[in-house]
């Protein structure tokens, strides 16, 4: 199995510190994770890396080690905190693989600068109001079913052991992130109501992925992607929930480094 | 001391299956549990009741303000409060809240307050809230902005109310080209303001700052003490004495002719209010960004978080008041001095299913036999601070 070692970087902008895990040679990938993940090299990871990329996996803002940026009030503020990071990373026009609110920002940002995308792959990507098919209110949901609403297989339950408290620092770290995403999404619910009609706009090579048991956004949003985006690919990994990479990291990276290696950025003109 | 009788207007018919079936008494419980013929009825009780109050010699009736919840029925405490003037005479008439944090026009309270004051002749008390944690999720208002929301609403307000030129308001919230309040108060330079504390050291300074009445919510009486004392401190820190009557303890309180015959009747009442009324989800109590992730830390650490039900530690704890006219009255008073000193109290007497013949009973008992006990206390206090 791949095993490679990410360097840890801090990136400095004007409204603060971005955290950020860096790994592999090869072609720049921009990876904007998704709500839950901040901060954490997964084998996900190391598979993208070791297939011949150069993984650049920032945390949001408000999110891991990265500062809050109070002033990222919404996802245009988000756009433009990207444009921010790829200028500071010297990316001018890499691969941005985005994974459910990562994916939501990574369409936003294709959106509004078609010419920075090398390649889009957003992975059961938040972002669209179906009302239709309405995204579960992750908000409301106890830990323990936010678990079973994640994964196709949920993992076991693992038993801290009746003397072990509850973890404060986890908690608080957790309601800074469950914080940071409600600062963006809450209203209106992790959706830009003008995003769907802006997806012509998008140019590069689109690749678009859903888990098949999609219980947290529904599969017809990324259909609704697919369908939007001219000449976008859809795929679906089987068996697995809306963790995705967490549930099943091997097909996820396995369709993921397919695309990317069928669209090289040299080809579509693009560079770093 | 003086003494208001506060209605939260609960709707208490709940199945019998509510505890298995049902995470909270809010925002997810469906609306077909709720009878139209029995709610219009409970309206024309609870007003009757709070009439009552203000008859019996009570200085104040309060209201205040939920949405989507059987806890409260009161989504618009302005409306309430209309029906009160016209059919009280003395009694203030608290409106302890209007929600801001969650209202959508700001400049809306400002007006209705206004109207208030002067159909009132002058009696109305102004609470300022900042809506509770399901009612964001209930008005999809991003509770992430809720302080910040609560704090321009209130700075808006207050100066719509005081302001004798048309002005223009530029907020990160709000934005008002024209605001030129018509009507304006009665009460100059307006209506006095109560705000509700849970621990927040922000909302002690901010009610020391301005001399607000800084008002206790349901909770153990070592953290109101921690509350109140926090109060007085942030007074200190400005440089004055706190006026005890700034200070606002809020209880149920249950009277009845014997301590048996009180605890027979008002355990399940209080139960109710505690386990059925007040359930509600961690998720629903503390939405993110609702509580700074500081404030979380002090509330988990203080094991807060979730209210208890068991009725004898709600009794040790003061976080209900139960027994004949003579323990009700000595309980109190033990309690003003654990908290170091309170001069208003709030009494929460229709507690949840309790029926209207109780609710009477109770409330004429404390008007006639504990008010006159307690009333000095304040006054004391008042003396010693001086």
């Amino acid at each position: 199995m791949a095993d490679v070692t990410p360097a840890e970087e801090f990136l400095q902008l004007a409204g603060g510190r971005v955290h950020l895990l860096r790994g592999g040679t090869g072609e720049p990938v921009l990876f904007l994770h998704a709500a839950g993940g901040a901060g954490q090299w997964l084998e996900f990871h190391s598979l993208l890396a070791d297939a011949g990329f150069e993984v650049i996996a920032p945390d949001h803002p408000g999110f891991g080690k990265s500062d809050d940026f109070p002033e990222v009030e919404a996802i245009d503020d988000l756009v433009y905190h990207y444009l921010d990071v790829l200028d500071a990373l010297g990316l001018e026009r890499p691969h941005v693989v985005g994974a459910s609110f990562g994916g939501w920002i990574a369409a936003e940002l294709a959106v509004h600068s078609p010419h920075r995308i090398g390649s889009l792959t957003l992975l059961s990507a938040a972002g669209l109001r179906l009302p239709e098919h309405p995204v579960t209110d992750l908000f409301l949901l106890p830990p323990g079913r936010l678990i079973a609403t994640m994964f196709h297989n949920p993992p076991p339950v693992v038993d801290a052991g009746a003397d072990a408290g509850p973890d404060l620092d986890a908690i608080i770290a957790a309601y800074r992130e469950a914080t940071s995403l409600a600062r963006f999404s809450w209203v209106p619910f992790l959706s830009d109501p003008k995003l769907e009609r802006r997806l012509g706009r998008i140019t590069a090579p689109a690749l678009v992925v859903a888990p098949s048991d999609d219980r947290l956004i529904p599969v017809a949003h990324a259909k609704r992607y697919a369908a939007a985006i001219g000449g976008a690919v859809y795929a679906e990994v089987a068996d697995c929930g809306h963790a995705m990479y967490f549930e099943r990291p091997a097909a996820f990276a396995s369709v993921i480094t397919q695309f990317l290696v069928s669209h090289p950025l040299a080809e579509s003109g693009a560079s770093r | 001391m003086k003494f208001s009788f506060f209605h939260l207007m609960p709707y208490p018919y709940l199945p019998d299956d509510f505890d298995e079936r049902y995470d909270s008494s809010a925002l997810t419980y469906p609306n077909a549990n709720f009878d139209p013929k029995l709610g219009s009825a409970l309206y024309a009780r609870y007003l009757d009741e709070l009439e009552y109050a203000d008859q019996l010699g009570f200085d104040g009736v309060a209201v205040n303000e939920h949405h989507q919840s059987a806890y409260g029925l009161m989504p618009s405490p302005n409306l309430m409060a209309a029906a009160l003037t016209r059919r009280t005479t003395q009694a203030r008439i608290m409106v302890l809240g209007n929600a801001i944090g969650i209202r959508g026009n700001p400049l809306r309270v400002a007006e209705e307050i206004a109207m208030l004051d002067l159909m009132s002749g002058g009696r109305v008390d102004s609470g300022f809230v900042r809506g509770i944690g399901w009612e964001y999720f209930g008005h999809s208002i991003n509770p992430t902005k809720s302080r910040s929301r609560f704090n321009e609403a209130h700075d808006l307000i207050i100066k719509a109310w005081t302001s004798e030129e048309l002005f223009s308001w530029y907020g990160e919230n709000y934005e008002y080209r024209y605001v030129n309040l018509w009507p304006r108060p009665l009460q100059q330079p307006h209506p006095p303001i109560y705000i509700p504390g849970a621990g927040s050291t922000e909302t002690m300074k901010f009610c020391a700052e301005r001399k607000y009445t800084y008002m206790s919510v349901y909770a153990p009486t070592r953290i109101v003490r921690r509350w109140f004392d926090g109060y007085r401190q942030a007074a200190a820190d400005l440089g004055y004495v706190a006026d005890p009557e700034r200070i606002a303890f809020s209880v149920p309180i249950y009277v009845a002719d014997t301590d048996e015959k009180a605890h027979a009747e008002a355990r399940p009442v209080i139960e109710w209010l505690y386990r059925k009324g007040l359930k509600q989800t961690a998720e629903m109590v503390t939405p993110p960004g609702y509580m700074s992730p500081g404030s979380l830390r002090g509330v988990l650490a203080s094991g807060l978080r979730g209210l208890g039900g068991d009725y004898q530690e709600l009794l040790a704890n003061g976080q209900a008041v139960v027994g004949s006219p003579a323990t009700v009255t000595e309980r109190l008073a033990r309690l003003h001095a654990e908290l170091g000193g309170f001069g208003q109290l709030i009494g929460l007497f229709a507690i949840g299913p309790s029926t209207h013949e109780q609710v009477l009973r109770s409330t004429e008992l404390f008007a006639t036999e504990v008010m006159p006990a307690l009333r000095p206390l304040g006054a004391a206090q008042e003396t010693a601070a001086s």
